[in-house]
């Protein structure tokens, strides 16, 4: 089942000297439970695309279609909604609400959507145990090491039953080991709970175990690579 | 969920919230004691004006009041007096007789009005009755028909005052709050009297030098000073036919209001024996005083005797005590200038402190907004953290000034370096202030008022990041 389209989605900055093509005709599809890792050098888009999928940002022309809906035709205020009923997100450095415990900030996703507090409560605490966490659910963000920031932030981006997941170099602040780990969790909740994962990242371990790999360059897609 | 992250949010950068709470209380609290001081003030002066002065309502003869001559009563007295007795609200009333009298002692004279009371009637309806000073005597008696009530300044004026520092009185001073040394001074001026209060300040001056008179000589003088009760003093009024008449009265009682104008113009006799000295057939009415049960009714009841008033003027104590009125209704106004003040200085704080937390967290709101916070709940937190932030503040602050105003309550501020002037005026030298429910109530309401408004700004700073550029910020 498709749950997402781009559609030569482009997108353009023109600044006051100069004219950047940041995402040039880019045309995907993602299919459900996808692990999928859009890889790049510095500057070759990846960040931009990514921030148009999760409806950050606005292409200039193309289509965005996530579970049948375009993006561009949302209001703002329908956007933010649609993001917190659709996309989960994994930012770089974490982003954790520094001010709650792990538990809190997953299930704080869950209490925007309205959830019931007992149903939050069971979720929470099988996310926080899916990504190894349940001894840790009191801690706040100062305590955790950056692997467990990161692994609360995967369990936070679930916790809401998103379409996809959008990771944005989770990796690219853990050691190995950290992350490792949590390649490992992020692979299992991928088989386990049928959730599209797409990665922006440069780490070769996280292409490695990737079963699709996108490449850009200059805005484009140079390869897209699947692998079984 | 929102309630509890504004909460935890307060307390992110405690010192920094600190020092907002802190500031918050700190004009709060100087905003409760102020307006419980003024309004202590305000109300003392009301309620001498009403229960020593004036009452709630007077009814005098319409041309009394322009001029105070003794053939000008109240008319149709036995109409009036059955229809003062129907009054719903009525507390208690009285009738007076009051006349221009010059009183004469072989050492001083003074002028004033000379009320003919019924003293059981008067006590219901003025506390000049509680008002007698240590060692002043006591309050009229209808036993005893020359009794003459006059005030510690009449007194002072009659020269029936007197200051003498005896063995008892260095005996009480001794061992008390007075340094040796003092006592040691005083011994110079043992057993010599001073007939005013002046001569005796001045000798003490002139003993102990000027400050340690202005420390220590209220207590000194309080000891030391005797009245020569049972002293006779001649009255001269005019009579009926406008001769002037004389009668002997004999001190009986010296009072003390917190009004000195008003004590030196006024004394107070029996009205049968005043009666004998003007001559005619019964006593005249000049005055009817009435005290309601509720001040607030003043007015409508003025309205409902001016209808059955006929040719008299019925007023209240507003038209009686206009200084008093003044300054009840001047609270208001000082109130919402004060509070606006405060409220202004407290609003620029809390934007500033509050523009800075928004620029702080600029990725952190990036970030919630990514995820699915939608406007209106950023607004909600970020409001909701600027009235958690002013309201600890506001709470502490009003609880700190509810309990200092408390404590001075039921001390007292002595005003001792404006006392005289003060009491000149007639408001008291010592204040007790007093803090309302409805004025907490009302500080509240301003607080919160000013806590969302404050909070408006930063907010909509909030409001205008684009979470992908606020992701970015490192």
């Amino acid at each position: 089942m498709k749950v997402l389209e781009l559609k030569n989605v482009n997108k353009i900055y023109n600044s006051a000297e100069i004219k950047v093509h940041a995402v040039n005709d880019v045309t995907l599809e993602f299919e459900e439970a996808e692990f999928a890792a859009i890889v790049g050098p510095s500057g070759s888009g990846k960040t931009t695309l990514l921030n148009m999928i999760g409806g950050l940002d606005m292409p200039t022309s193309g289509e965005i279609i996530i579970g049948g809906v375009d993006l561009s035709r949302l209001r703002p205020s329908e956007l933010i909604d649609f993001r917190l009923n659709n996309i989960g997100f994994v930012f770089q450095s974490f982003n954790l609400i520094p001010v709650l415990t792990a538990k809190e900030n997953v299930e704080f996703i869950m209490a925007l959507q309205k959830w019931p507090a007992d149903k939050r409560e069971e979720r929470t605490l099988e996310l926080l145990r899916a990504v190894g966490l349940e001894e840790r659910i009191n801690s706040r963000p100062s305590k955790l090491s950056g692997g467990q920031q990161q692994r609360v932030a995967v369990a936070r981006a679930l916790a809401s039953r998103p379409k996809f997941v959008l990771a944005d170099e989770p990796t690219a602040n853990l050691d190995s080991k950290a992350a490792a780990i949590l390649l490992e969790i992020m692979e299992k909740l991928n088989r386990d709970e049928k959730i599209t994962f797409i990665f922006s990242t440069h780490d070769p371990r996280v292409m490695k175990m990737a079963r699709r790999v996108i490449t850009l360059e200059d805005g484009k897609v140079i390869s897209d690579e699947g692998k079984e | 969920m929102i309630w509890s992250i504004a909460w935890k949010n307060v307390w992110r950068n405690r010192k920094r919230s600190l020092v907002v709470i802190v500031a918050v209380s700190l004009g709060i609290t100087g905003g409760v004691f102020l307006f419980g001081f003024v309004e202590g003030w305000s109300r003392q002066r009301m309620d001498n004006a009403i229960y020593n002065e004036v009452s709630h309502i007077q009814i005098h003869n319409s041309e009394y009041r322009k001029n105070e001559e003794i053939g000008l009563t109240v008319q149709n007295l036995n109409g009036l007096s059955r229809s003062i007795d129907t009054l719903r609200e009525l507390s208690a009333w009285t009738k007076r007789t009051k006349i221009i009298a010059m009183l004469e002692t072989p050492w001083g004279n003074t002028g004033l009005k000379l009320y003919g009371i019924n003293p059981e009637k008067e006590k219901r309806i003025s506390r000049i009755h509680n008002m007698i000073v240590r060692d002043g005597g006591r309050y009229i008696d209808k036993k005893n028909p020359s009794d003459i009530l006059i005030s510690d300044k009449t007194a002072d004026m009659l020269k029936l005052k007197h200051y003498i520092i005896s063995d008892t009185v260095i005996a009480k001073l001794t061992g008390g709050k007075i340094p040796e040394r003092i006592i040691e001074k005083l011994e110079r001026l043992k057993n010599i009297r001073y007939r005013s209060s002046g001569d005796f300040n001045e000798a003490l001056i002139a003993e102990m030098g000027k400050k340690e008179t202005e420390s220590f000589g209220p207590v000194i003088s309080e000891l030391s000073r005797s009245y020569r009760i049972r002293s006779r003093i001649q009255v001269t009024i005019s009579d009926l036919g406008g001769n002037p008449v004389h009668g002997i009265f004999r001190v009986c009682g010296v009072y003390r209001t917190a009004n000195t104008g008003f004590d030196q113009t006024t004394a107070f006799v029996n009205e049968d024996e005043l009666v004998k000295l003007y001559g005619g057939k019964e006593i005249l009415t000049h005055e009817i005083a009435i005290l309601l049960n509720n001040t607030d009714e003043s007015g409508m009841v003025r309205d409902k005797l001016n209808r059955i008033a006929g040719n008299n003027s019925v007023s209240t104590w507003r038209e009686l005590a206009p200084d008093a009125a003044l300054l009840n209704d001047f609270m208001i106004v000082y109130y919402f200038i004060f509070i606006g003040i405060i409220m202004l200085a407290l609003a620029f704080g809390i934007i500033n402190t509050m523009l800075m937390a928004v620029l702080e967290r600029t990725r952190e709101l990036g970030m919630l907004m990514a995820i699915g916070m939608n406007r209106r709940r950023v607004f909600a937190m970020i409001m909701l953290e600027t009235v958690f932030l002013t309201f600890t503040g506001a709470i502490a602050g009003m609880l700190s000034g509810w309990v200092i105003t408390g404590i001075l309550g039921k001390t007292g501020i002595y005003l001792s370096g404006w006392a005289e002037g003060f009491e000149a005026l007639g408001f008291a030298s010592r204040v007790y202030p007093v803090v309302t429910i409805d004025f907490i109530m009302f500080t509240s309401l301003m607080v919160t008022a000013t806590a969302i408004l404050a909070s408006v700004w930063p907010a909509r700073k909030a409001l205008k990041l684009i979470p992908a550029d606020a992701l970015s910020t490192k």
